[in-house]
């Protein structure tokens, strides 16, 4: 350890409540950067749950459609035989899909709508833990957390479509903070929406040699007016949607947490620097060089920041943990863009603080060491 | 540890400008030799400190200028001067100025770091050091746990730690109690005889001239009257050359404390003696 490392490390512990203070700001400041980051990565990760575990390798839409949320992709019945007569595709299955609300009693929830073909190899809930995971005329199958809320059973009616049906299975991981996903027959769905022979969207899988980057390009070239992407690019667009619609929130939030963790670091190590005029001018008067006592001043900037970067960590990863564990339709996702956009802002919240401070050290005399004045 | 010179001539400081401006220093001349011990004593406001900064590379002079060892230290960049500090001065001050977030041995230890040895060697040196000076028990207290005499003595180690050739002290004794206070002017006495260099005190402290070679008096920033202080070779004490009893023996002149004295180092009565200027 360094003489100024030493120091620097000392001087902060010198004083318990300044080093609270400052640590505990800091964690705050960046905790709120954190959790709201994990919040909407979470977000993205539930809404881009169907396109993840849908079970499709290709995803065939609307040319132009490039991803789920908040959009409307309609096909001709006739392009899931071309899509299936392209080289590569091992199956295809055509899905109708639209955001609507189900009712049940009081309970109004925002949905994606899936219409399945009967025996769809893919498209169809991944996980039901109660009741038939197939739907067939007048059946819908819904998240298990949408059921508890509206206290709705197996064999319980529900209103989607502008229609009713009856629940036959409930499914659980198809529910987000925003959503939920619910299965109806692909004739059911067909019907409530007037009889129109379209679909929303191909689901391919592809051959086993085959790669689904050749496979969504032959698609592309092979069938007109369509859109085919895999099903990474698809999820990733999904992605970059929410996030896109999020950006402005997450924008001021985080100038907020930076200004509050700057101000807070930038004053408590500013005071510290005050506290100790006397101590730098004795270390001047010593022989020590202006950049050693910078570095002094830019480690005690460091430490603290360091130090209330994983406090902010600890406490936004228990939030996770906690909120994983609270059965809320909530998910806190701590991404590694996240942590790294975190850490830039505490190196730079370091840096920005320690500007005024050497400031001040820069301009102590080292005579001042010979005025009378309480000192150790 | 070289032998350095300091030679201070002509050194003027004034502060501020126009009719506000005040002339601390005015045309002060002084040559330090080592193993010397130099006591610069003056009422309050008289310059004492301004020249002790000077000296020490802390305040740069209005005019004249300060040599050590030939080099015009008065001249040199900013830059340079921490360097100068580091390793040819040693600085110890009425409030101790500890750093109050180290150990004792941290706050020396870290001026051998500064000046250039690697943690491990400047701890054991630190160690060897404070224990020498009597504090080998002290070695983790914080300064707030030391009383003043022992806040001096690691003052004192840190001014050693480097080795250098003079020792700068402003009023080292003001804080403690007269026990004390001889303790650290024994201390410093025994830093310039024993170790061979160069002490220069500030102080209003009067016991401090027992231990000085010359007393200077400053006075409105210019030296008056000056001193010179020499041994007594039988007991010791420090004695003013111009009001001792003194004696000639092979051509050198010596000065005592007493015709006791004298007497002893003659080998003869008090009465006996031929006396030579001074008191009786």
């Amino acid at each position: 350890m360094s003489a100024t490392f030493l120091l620097a490390r000392r001087n902060l512990a010198r004083n318990r409540v300044r080093l609270l203070v400052s640590v505990g700001g800091v964690a705050l400041a960046l905790s709120l950067t954190l959790a709201l980051d994990a919040v909407y990565a979470g977000v993205a990760n539930q809404l881009t749950t169907y396109v993840d575990r849908a079970g499709a390798d290709v995803w065939v839409a609307q040319a132009g459609v490039r991803n789920l949320h908040m959009v409307a992709s309609w096909l001709p019945e006739s392009v899931t035989e071309e899509v299936r007569a392209v080289a590569g595709v091992a199956d295809a299955t055509p899905i109708l899909y639209s955001t609507d609300t189900i009712a049940a009693r009081a309970e109004r929830a925002v949905a994606y709508v899936i219409g399945l073909p009967a025996e769809a190899p893919m498209g169809g809930p991944w996980d039901v833990v109660e009741g038939s995971s197939r739907v067939g005329p007048g059946e819908i199958i819904v998240d298990r957390g949408f059921a508890r809320k509206a206290r709705v059973s197996i064999g319980d009616t529900v209103t989607v479509l502008g229609g009713e049906a009856r629940i036959v299975g409930l499914s659980q991981g198809t529910a987000s903070l925003v959503n939920s996903v619910a299965f109806v027959s692909f004739d059911d769905f067909q019907a409530m929406r007037g009889g129109t022979p379209v679909v929303s969207f191909v689901l391919v899988k592809v051959a086993e040699a085959a790669s689904p980057e050749a496979v969504a390009a032959a698609i592309e070239r092979g069938v007109p007016d369509v859109t085919a992407q895999t099903r990474v690019d698809f999820s990733t667009q999904e992605r970059r949607l929410v996030m896109d619609m999020s950006a402005d929130v997450i924008s001021i939030m985080n100038a907020v947490g930076f200004v509050v963790g700057l101000a807070v670091v930038a004053l408590t190590v500013y005071v510290q620097t005050l506290a100790r005029r006397r101590e730098y001018g004795v270390l001047k008067a010593l022989g020590a060089r202006n950049r050693v006592l910078y570095r002094v001043v830019l480690v005690q900037a460091v430490l603290s920041v360091a130090v209330g970067f994983l406090v902010a960590l600890a406490f936004t990863g228990l939030l996770a943990f906690a909120v994983s564990r609270a059965g809320l339709d909530l998910e806190l996702s701590i991404g590694a863009a996240s942590l790294a956009k975190v850490g830039l802002f505490a190196a730079v919240i370091a840096g920005l603080a320690a500007v005024l401070p050497i400031r001040q050290v820069s301009g102590v005399d080292p005579a001042i060491v010979f005025r009378r004045g309480a000192a150790a | 540890m070289t032998a350095l010179t300091l030679d201070v001539r002509g050194v003027t400081k004034r502060f501020g400008d126009g009719d506000t401006a005040v002339l601390a220093v005015r045309g002060v001349s002084l040559a330090v030799e080592s193993g010397e011990v130099v006591l610069i004593m003056g009422p309050s406001g008289s310059g004492k400190t301004t020249l002790l900064s000077m000296m020490g590379a802390l305040l740069r002079p209005t005019g004249g200028a300060i040599h050590l060892d030939g080099t015009e230290i008065s001249a040199l960049s900013e830059g340079r001067l921490p360097d100068i500090r580091l390793r040819q001065f040693g600085f110890i001050f009425q409030d101790f100025n500890l750093l109050s977030a180290l150990s004792v041995l941290e706050n020396v230890a870290i001026v051998a770091e500064l000046g250039g040895l690697r943690r491990r060697a400047a701890r054991d040196k630190a160690t060897a050091l404070l224990t020498e000076l009597g504090l080998g028990a002290r070695l983790d207290f914080l300064p707030e746990k030391l009383s003043g005499g022992e806040k001096q003595r690691v003052a004192i180690a840190r001014a050693l730690i480097n080795d250098p050739a003079l020792i700068l002290a402003d009023e080292p004794t003001a804080n403690l109690d007269s026990k004390i206070g001889r303790e650290i002017m024994r201390l410093l006495r025994g830093i310039a005889k024993e170790q061979g260099r160069s002490v220069v005190i500030v102080s209003h402290d009067q016991r401090i001239r027992d231990i000085a070679d010359r007393v200077l008096w400053l006075e409105d920033g210019a030296f008056r009257d000056i001193v010179t202080m020499a041994t007594d070779p039988v007991c010791g004490m420090a004695v003013e050359r111009e009001l001792a009893v003194s004696a000639e023996r092979d051509g050198i002149a010596y000065h005592f404390c007493s015709r006791g004295c004298r007497a002893e180092f003659l080998g003869t009565m008090p009465d006996a003696a031929g006396e030579a200027a001074g008191k009786p």
